[in-house]
């Protein structure tokens, strides 16, 4: 897309081109400072984004290879289990009772750090 | 998931209910049990509808995966599902769109389109559209087509089949220039006739 100076129905064609080929990206580092000015002003633009999202949709998923349904499931058993290894490495978080004592015991704690720097530059300065 | 018709298509099938029932349990063994029966009962239609946005095979299976992961760490939003449309929808507005957001906002980062037009392109709201189903919006865009100009038909049709602007403008026998205004037009057009129909459906 070399053009620079596209109009809002380029604009559009060159978005629905990029949708049915699955490089959006393409679109999106080709827009230029203006272009997007009018894209986001352009009613027009927007409606019509509708209906390419929309037969796009219709017509090009029927084409597009759907993959191996088992081979995905174990996919996301592997992410399932790699966030239920994450979650049991990470504690759970305090109820909201043990937050507010502990989470006094943290600013002590927070508090005490800056106040012993303090203390230490007064000391100095002493 | 797709294939039920008429009546049907707005209860659920026995096994995508009990599938709903276990990803609802609080306890995550029994969601993670249940996701296999989940996933197969949606991943076509699931996959389907993130191609609208993404048209990408491989960028809408890797958005998928960490929707269902997604879907089994908080089930939440899935647990008064009545129906299959419900549960798409429900599906795209809670989990779809976080991650869809997601996919080019890194690289959008230096570019010109803010974050918010890059959302809109990319996870839009739902639209008028949305109320009906893929079949049903299949249908509707089949009588769309039908009732429009047939240069305008030509145009979308070739489009659709995959068809280069330059190939489709000397089939048309005009400039490339004016096969997108063609086409940017009709699908105005087109919007305007689908909102129609939904209003009178």
């Amino acid at each position: 897309m070399p053009d620079t100076n596209r109009e809002i129905q380029e604009l559009l064609v060159d978005y629905a081109e990029t949708l049915r080929d699955g490089s959006i990206p393409v679109f999106l580092k080709s827009l230029t400072h203006d272009e997007a000015k009018i894209i986001a002003a352009s009613r027009e633009f927007w409606d019509a984004t509708e209906v390419v999202q929309t037969l796009n949709g219709a017509g090009f998923a029927d084409k597009a290879a759907i993959p191996n349904v088992g081979l995905f499931i174990s996919r996301v058993d592997a992410k399932i289990a790699s966030r239920l290894k994450q979650a049991k490495a990470t504690p759970p978080p305090p109820s909201r009772g043990q937050a507010r004592t502990r989470g006094s015991g943290c600013k002590r704690n927070t508090s005490t750090k800056p106040a012993t720097k303090v203390e230490k530059s007064t000391e100095e300065q002493i | 998931m797709q294939n039920t018709h008429g009546s049907e298509r707005h209860a659920m099938n026995k096994r995508l209910r009990n599938a709903l029932k276990g990803l609802t349990s609080p306890d995550p063994e029994r969601r993670r049990r249940a996701m296999e029966p989940f996933v197969r009962a949606t991943f076509e239609t699931f996959i389907r509808y993130l191609y609208r946005y993404l048209g990408n095979e491989i960028e809408c299976e890797d958005v998928l995966e960490d929707v269902y992961a997604d879907i089994w760490e908080k089930p939440d939003h899935l647990r008064n599902i009545i129906n299959e449309r419900q549960l798409l929808r429900t599906v795209y507005l809670y989990y779809m769109r976080k991650r869809l957001r997601e996919v080019y906002k890194r690289i959008n980062r230096n570019l010109c389109l803010s974050q918010k037009n890059l959302m809109n392109l990319i996870a839009p709201e739902l639209g008028v559209l949305e109320i009906l189903s893929q079949s049903e919006l299949q249908q509707a865009l089949h009588r769309m087509l039908s009732r429009l100009k047939a240069r305008e038909r030509r145009a979308i049709e070739l489009w659709m089949e995959g068809v280069s602007n330059r190939a489709i403008a000397n089939e048309l026998k005009t400039t490339v220039g004016a096969v997108k205004m063609l086409e940017f037009r009709t699908m105005l057009k087109l919007k305007k006739m689908l909102h129609e129909y939904c209003g009178e459906n």
